[in-house]
Parts: structure tokens; sequence; C-alpha cells
């Protein structure tokens, strides 16, 4: 694509994500978020750099630039490799293998996939576009984004939008914790104020609770063997939002009611018998219940789900429905690249036409300066005898029609010219 | 010109119809902005239309079945028009709007000819009466959707498969919640209504009045409808057995529409 070229110098992008480079050098790579607009400065001072933007995620690192022409053309890209020594104090020979390189239109298309997260690790994952929209932000602060990268952006966040809305890629969860939230949302629509129980200790419970606790869940109850372990995991989940209880592991039954949704782990088999979730039940008036049995052995006895108001995901059902959003999201990932090509290219027609469109402005607005130059000197000549309101109004309309029947064929050629391809290409 | 807005609101709740299947069944949220607009734009038709009737003909109530399906039509448009906008959800609009279709489109092509002769047509009372009564019918037929899209959400949760599960249907609590806040709305307005229409009996026919089966019908499912209320608040009844009990009342109902036919004193008649 040479449309960058004609006037505003060439874009490029370097960058190593989770495909290209192991956790250890994405680890050296990775800006914090406290340092990244001083980085994003100091990239945008290397020589030849006109604008640039630093995208750094835990599972990408991304420098994107408009460079002149000259530097842009060094390969590799010497203005951006020094800032990674100087910058980060790393060897450029150490990261250079796992560096990936696109330049003009691929690197349109790349930030279009980053922002739509058809680039992610999980694809159609939603915190990419903020985390764009984060860089962006930090980026316009400091300057380092103008008339090239700004409306760039603002294209990338459009079409990431647009992929969300025309295709499915983010409706449905794919990792375990998530699952169980959005199953929980499924059955309590919003989890605010909804109370979470935990039944047994467990990384696994934990990391779901905290998922709940995410979707808006604003009670956690906590029940042990060990009382201390329960005391230590409610205490670990509060927050000044959360409220957190205990109940002794004895009175499991008796107070289990007081949950919307229970994660158990204990591993010591049926913990929940159908007589537990029918008490359960007549004790919530009927209210459903959600357990997320994430124990092996099972913690809750695979029946109550025939229960009316019991629901009982395991994990085999939990990791079931995760493959199954995986497989729906892979087939809607093909939309959306079919999107994000259509938008390359409509973006890259815009650029080419850009030029054409500042002289046709230009043209016309000569043009006018002109007329209304001419009407002037005209009404001054005609001062001792003025012509009528109406009179004027029909000079007026005859000028503009001769204006615009004389500039209809430069216009027709500019725009022409604009739309073919120069011979290089 | 009250049949040509009549018209016109048909075709609109037509397209809103026609728009809510893929806003709901296929999570298509930009035919939601044809879908409400649409369904809105009928709605204020309808509205004008009935208007425009009632005011030519001086009178403030439907006389005849079409205008009273028609009245209805509006009020179950105006429903999903209000689950839209309190709830966000489509689903409803799969089953309000079609039928706020052909109530509307019966009456919009071949207007009734039946009509009622009452002392009390062009009163107020009357009009409350029969208002009342449509908007517990329509409060009744969304608990009866609610309830079902309740039923088909908590089915298709517990098989477990993901591929099958519509992201179209509301959340089993918003459902509930939609089903016994319809009830709790339309027994006041069925209580009302029942009431009204007693006192203009009372006054107009006498104690007779309460021995034709439709009136005696109206009062049972009056009694069908405070049962189901207090079962659903004490026991907190759900899923299949709430469709039951709620396909039962509505079947109450149409006993009591279709009772209009062996009425002697309240039945709409032909002029």
């Amino acid at each position: 694509m040479s449309e960058l070229k004609k006037n505003s110098g060439s874009l490029l992008l370097l960058g190593v994500n989770h495909t290209t480079a192991p956790l250890d050098v994405r680890e050296r790579l990775a800006i914090p978020v406290s340092r990244l607009a001083d980085a994003t400065r100091t990239l945008a001072h290397q020589p030849g750099v006109r604008e640039a933007l630093i995208l750094s995620t835990c599972n990408r690192v991304e420098l994107l630039t408009v460079q002149d022409d000259v530097v842009a053309a060094a390969v590799p890209p010497m203005g951006m490799l020094r800032f990674l020594h100087d910058y980060l104090n790393l060897p450029a020979n150490e990261i250079e293998p796992h560096v990936y390189e696109f330049r003009e239109r691929e690197a349109i298309r790349h930030l279009f996939r980053v922002a739509s997260s058809l680039d992610s690790m999980v694809v159609g994952e939603p915190q990419i576009l903020g985390q764009v929209k984060e860089s962006w932000t930090v980026a316009r602060e400091v300057g380092a984004v103008k008339s090239t990268l700004d409306p760039l952006l603002q294209r990338a966040f459009s079409v990431a939008k647009k992929v969300r809305t025309e295709t499915q890629i983010g409706s449905s969860t794919v990792s375990i914790a998530s699952v169980a939230a959005e199953l929980a949302r499924k059955i309590f629509g919003s989890l605010s104020g909804k109370t979470v129980l935990i039944v047994g200790a467990g990384k696994m419970s934990d990391l779901a609770a905290r998922h709940l606790i995410q979707q808006g869940a604003t009670t956690l109850l906590v029940s042990n063997r060990t009382e201390a372990r329960a005391e230590k995991i409610a205490d670990s989940l509060r927050t000044p939002a959360i409220t957190t209880g205990v109940i002794p592991f004895d009175q499991l039954h008796e107070q289990s009611h007081r949950a919307d949704i229970v994660i158990t782990s204990t591993g010591a088999g049926h913990v929940f018998t159908p007589a537990h979730a029918r008490a359960l039940l007549h004790r919530r008036r009927n209210r459903p219940i959600f357990f997320i049995d994430i124990a092996v052995p099972r913690d809750v006895a695979p029946e109550i789900n025939n229960l009316e108001g019991c629901f009982v995901y395991d994990m085999d059902d939990l990791q079931q429905v995760a493959a199954q959003n995986q497989a729906v999201r892979s087939r809607e990932a093909e939309a959306a690249e079919s999107i994000v090509s259509r938008e390359v290219e409509r973006y890259g027609e815009r650029l080419a036409q850009a030029p054409a469109t500042e002289a046709i402005k230009q043209l016309l607005l000569d043009a006018e300066t002109l007329r209304q130059q001419e009407l002037a000197r005209t009404a001054q000549r005609l001062s001792p005898q003025p012509l009528t309101p109406e009179q004027l109004a029909a000079i007026d309309a005859l000028t503009k029609s001769l204006t615009a029947k004389l500039l209809h064929p430069q216009i027709a050629a500019l725009r022409e010219a604009a739309n073919t391809p120069e011979p290089d290409e | 010109m009250s049949l040509l807005w009549l018209r016109v609101a048909a075709l609109l709740y037509g397209i809103a119809a026609l728009a809510v299947l893929p806003a709901a069944l296929y999570s298509r949220p930009r035919w939601r902005h044809i879908a409400v607009p649409a369904a809105l734009a009928g709605a204020f038709f309808h509205f004008v239309s009935i208007a425009e009737t009632f005011y030519a003909a001086h009178r403030a109530l439907p006389v005849d079945t079409h205008e009273t399906l028609s009245m209805l039509g509006l009020l179950l448009a105006a429903a999903f028009l209000l689950l839209a906008a309190r709830y966000r959800t489509m689903s409803f609009g799969i089953f309000l709007l079609p039928v706020a279709v052909l109530l509307t489109i019966v009456p919009a092509f071949r207007p009734g000819h039946e009509t009622i002769a009452y002392p009390f047509v062009g009163t107020i009372w009357l009009f409350l009466h029969v208002a009342l009564l449509l908007a517990a019918y329509a409060a009744l037929f969304l608990s009866l959707i609610a309830s079902l899209l309740y039923l088909i959400q908590e089915r298709l949760l517990k098989q477990k498969r993901a591929s099958q599960q519509p992201t179209w249907l509301p959340p089993l609590e918003t459902t509930d919640q939609i089903a016994l806040k319809s009830l709790l709305f339309g027994l006041p307005c069925m209580t009302a209504g029942l009431l009204i229409g007693s006192a203009i009996a009372l006054q107009t026919i006498g104690p007779t009045f309460f021995a034709d089966p439709k009136v005696l019908l109206s009062f049972a499912m009056w009694v069908a409808y405070m049962l189901m209320i207090f079962i659903r608040r004490h026991s907190g009844l759900r899923g299949r057995r709430a469709v039951y009990l709620s396909s039962f009342v509505f079947l109450v109902v149409l006993a009591v529409w279709a009772a209009n036919q062996l009425s002697v004193v309240h039945r709409f008649k032909a002029p």
C-alpha cells in the first residue's frame, strides 16, 4: 500500500505475542501501565518516527509506528529495534527471532484483528479492546498519535464493535469459571445481591467464587471441615463491597438455603443428597439454586438435577459447555475475519482517496472565491442601476451552475486518478 | 379514517413481529432498532384509530367483538414495549406481537357489525369495566408466556447442552418476576373490572344478572385467578406446575370469552 507513503510516512508494526514468544521473553518485554506513557513518548522521539503507540498486555507487546519512508525501508527497522535495546535494555538479537513485522496494509489488518480479539489467545475475549483503547489514550495524552494513527485506531475500534455486534464471537464463554458465571446469569439474571457458598477449600472453587463476585455477587459464605481454613478464605475474599461469613461444616445443611449458588470441592462423596436438596428447596420456597460441583468424586448427587429448581453442573458438564462454546467461537471467527478483510479494503480505499479529496476541496474553494469576487465586481459595475434581488439570485444561480459544470471534468479526473493503482503496485 | 389508522397499525405490528425474530432468536441487535420503533408507531396509530372511533361515535368503549379484540391487541403491544424497555428483552415479542397482529388485522379488514345497547354506554364506568378486564386478560396471557419461557429455559439448563441453549431466552429469575408481576397487576384490574360491572348490572338489570352463565363463569375466573396467585406466592410455584396452573386459568378466561354466545344479558347483538 503506497497510500500512506504519499503524504504521511509508512506504517510499521513490530511485536511479539503468545504464539511467537515464550512467556519469559514476553515478561522481559512487557511495559507496565505506569511506564506506558514514558515508553510511548520515548518511542515517538526515536529518529524517523512520526507517530507511535505501544500495546503491552500479558500476551503481547506491539509497537505501532508511522515512520519516514527512508527509515522504514530499513530491514530490520532500526528505530524500533534501537528503542527496544535502549529502553528495555534488551539485546536486539535476543528478541529478534520472536518478533513479527507488518507493514502498511498488513499492519492495518493486524491492528484490526487484534482489536477485534481475533489474534487473542482466547479468541473473542473482550479485554483486548479495552487494552488497545488504553494504549491509544496514553499515546494521545503524550501527543504520540496524530493524523495517521488517530483515525486508524478509531477505525479499529469501530471494526471491533462491528465484529462484536455482527457475529457471536464473544457471546459464549470458554473458561470453566466464566462458564459457571454465565450459567449462573442464565438462572438468576443479574448476580447482584446473590449469595455464593463455597464448600471445601480449593483453588478452582476460589477462582469460580472470584468470578461470580466480579459478576456482581455480594455475599460470600464459606464452609470447610477446618474452620480456620474457611475463615482464611473468607478473609481473603472480603472487600468493602463483599460481605463474607463462615458456616460451620456441621451446620452446612441447615444453613445452605441462604445461598443461591453453591460451589463444592470437598471430594468427600455426596455431601448433598436429594433429601438434602428437597429440604433446602423447601426452606427457599422453591427459589432456584445452582450447584457447581468441581469435586472428584462428586459432592452433589447427580439426581438432584432432576428436582425442579435445582441445577447441578459438575466438572465434566462445565468442560463440555466450554468446549462447545469454543467451537461456536471458532465458527464465528471465520465470519469475523471476513468483516476485517472488508474493512481493511475499505480503509485502504479511503486512504487512497484522501489526497484527491483534499485537492477537490481546495479546487472548489478557489473557484468559489473567484466566483464571489466576480459577483462583487459585477455588482459594483452596475451600481448606478442596481439589480433587483430576483436578478441577483438569477446571476448567483447561473454562476454557480457554470462553475460546477466547468469543474466537473477536473474533479472526475482527480477521483479517477486516486482510484488508479500506481505502476509499481 | 380510523380504519386506515388501524390498518397502518396492523402493518407496523407485522413489521415488528418479523423484525423481532432475528433480534431475539439470532441475537442481531440491529433488528431491535426496527422492532421496537415499529411496535411503538403501531401502538400510536392503533391508539389514534381507537380514539377516533370513540370520538366519532360519541362513546368511550368498544361495542363489538372486533373493537374489543382490537383493544386487547393494543394492550399486548403495550406490554411488549413495556418489557422491552424495562427488561431489555425481545423474547416476549415473539409471542405477543403476532397475537397483536392477529387481533388488529381482523377488525382492520373486517369491522364488526354487532353492537350493545346499554344505558351506560357513554359513561366512564362501563369503559373502566371493559378496559380493566382486558388489562387483566392481557396480564394473564403475559404470565402464561412467561411461565412457558421459564419452562423452556429450565429444561435446556437441565439438559446441559450449551449448543442448544438459545441466547434469546431471558434468565429464569427474570421470567419468573414477569410472570408474577403481571399476575399481581392483573388481579386488581380483574377485581375492579368485575365489581364495576356488577354494580352497573345491578342498576340496569337487577339480581337476575348474576344467574347468567357468563357472569357466573366470570366470578369462577376471578376465584381461579386469586387461587393461582395465592399458590404461587405461598409455595413459590414455578416451572411445569406453574405452566399447568396458568394454562388452566387461561382456559377459564377463554371459556368466559366464549360464554358470550350463551349469555342472555351480557353479549354483543347484531343491530
